[in-house]
């Protein structure tokens, strides 16, 4: 019988351990998978967010915006009431006051808003996309990086939106900060704080603080926007049908 | 002038019909009314539920169209499935129209077994409103 001798036993030891402790330095980030909704201060007042603060909107920019208000003022019209999901930065500020479901893994991250279900992947390491390969859109192109206990998200190739709270170029560049806190209750606290540089449809860099309290095993629930056009279409195909 | 009633109703939901998850300018979230009546026809759907009750009051008897939040608030809210079925009596608390016409946005509502669910206070009303706004 090969029996092990002691140095033997105390390397293979040590190397077990440098690969746990390896393995637990990887996992030392904060790990925020799982059900987030927007986080009130106690005592804060559940009202509606209001207008805000003004924007330091250029002229070019105010313009836009305001040509943009002037359409759809008679209408109340808004991209959501198209199905259109609402796009970065609202996305991430709580689209509707609906929650969001983050899963983390190492080297990507998805973030599902569940209004309009819509769907953002951060990526790290080796899975962030060249800047070549990015495709523009409402949410744009996010890479995400780990600095301490922040995870730090820039997301660039966003189209133009003029049609949100805080409208913005193709040349918007959004970073955000997610670190962890405790509410007075205990309760986790996500901490996203937001700033948007956008040299065309701004003159400073826009910040906004955002909250969200983890639901503890909370789910979040399928959102299919257009079903009730579908519902009206096949009633109209039916009403057609039966004139027939 | 109920089969008037309806069509209006009808329209006015239909008439943005590209746009389902619409502007709440319509409604008036700073008043709360209730309207108890027979349901006959409810989808609890994405982005607005939606609603036929018929109702019998001092005004007659005529069917009006609401609609409400979404299916997913109201889970919030205690709705369940199955609270509603076609035939059940039940009673809704709305956000009348501004223009005065019947119908508006279904807050609350409390079924035919006496569950309630929904919102109702004014500043739950101004969170629904920014939901229902896409917002």
């Amino acid at each position: 019988m090969h029996r092990v001798g002691a140095g033997f036993r105390f390397s293979a030891a040590m190397a077990i351990f440098m690969m746990v402790g390896a393995a637990r330095l990887g996992a030392q980030h904060p790990d925020f998978t799982g059900v987030w909704t927007t986080y009130n201060e106690p005592g804060q007042a559940l009202a509606g967010r209001g207008a805000g603060p003004a924007l330091p909107l250029t002229e070019a920019a105010k313009q836009k915006v305001a040509r943009y208000q002037a359409l759809v003022a008679p209408t109340g019209d808004t991209p959501g009431g198209f199905c259109l999901g609402t796009g970065m930065p609202g996305s991430m500020l709580g689209s509707g006051g609906y929650p969001m479901e983050i899963q983390q893994r190492p080297e990507q991250i998805m973030i599902v808003y569940e209004a309009h279900s819509e769907i953002r992947r951060v990526y790290l390491g080796d899975r962030i996309v060249p800047d070549a390969d990015r495709l523009p859109g409402r949410n744009g192109h996010s890479s995400g990086r780990w600095d301490g206990n922040t995870l730090v998200v820039e997301t660039t190739h966003l189209v133009e939106q003029v049609d949100q709270r805080y409208p913005h170029s193709d040349k918007t560049r959004i970073v955000e900060r997610y670190h962890l806190e405790k509410g007075k209750g205990g309760e986790d606290v996500l901490v996203a704080d937001m700033t948007m540089t956008d040299p065309v449809f701004y003159t400073t860099p826009v910040t906004v603080v955002k909250k969200w309290a983890r639901v503890p095993n909370g789910h979040l629930l399928p959102y299919e926007c257009a079903e009730e056009n579908w519902l009206k279409r096949l009633e109209e195909l039916e009403a057609a049908a039966a004139k027939k | 002038m109920k089969q008037f009633a309806l069509i209006a109703a009808l329209a006015a939901l239909c008439g943005a019909s590209v746009a389902a998850h619409h502007s709440a300018v319509q409604f008036d979230f700073t008043r709360s009314e209730t309207m108890t009546g027979v349901v006959k026809k409810f989808r609890a759907i994405n982005p607005h539920m939606q609603l036929v009750l018929h109702v019998k009051d001092a005004k007659g008897e005529r069917d009006i169209v609401f609609e409400g939040h979404s299916t997913n608030n109201m889970y919030r809210a205690g709705y369940r499935d199955n609270m509603i079925n076609v035939g059940d009596t039940i009673t809704v608390y709305i956000a009348p129209l501004r223009d005065g016409s019947e119908g508006g946005y279904v807050t609350a509502a409390v079924t035919a077994s006496g569950v309630r669910f929904g919102a109702q206070s004014r500043a739950e009303q101004a969170r629904e409103r920014e939901r229902a706004e896409g917002r």
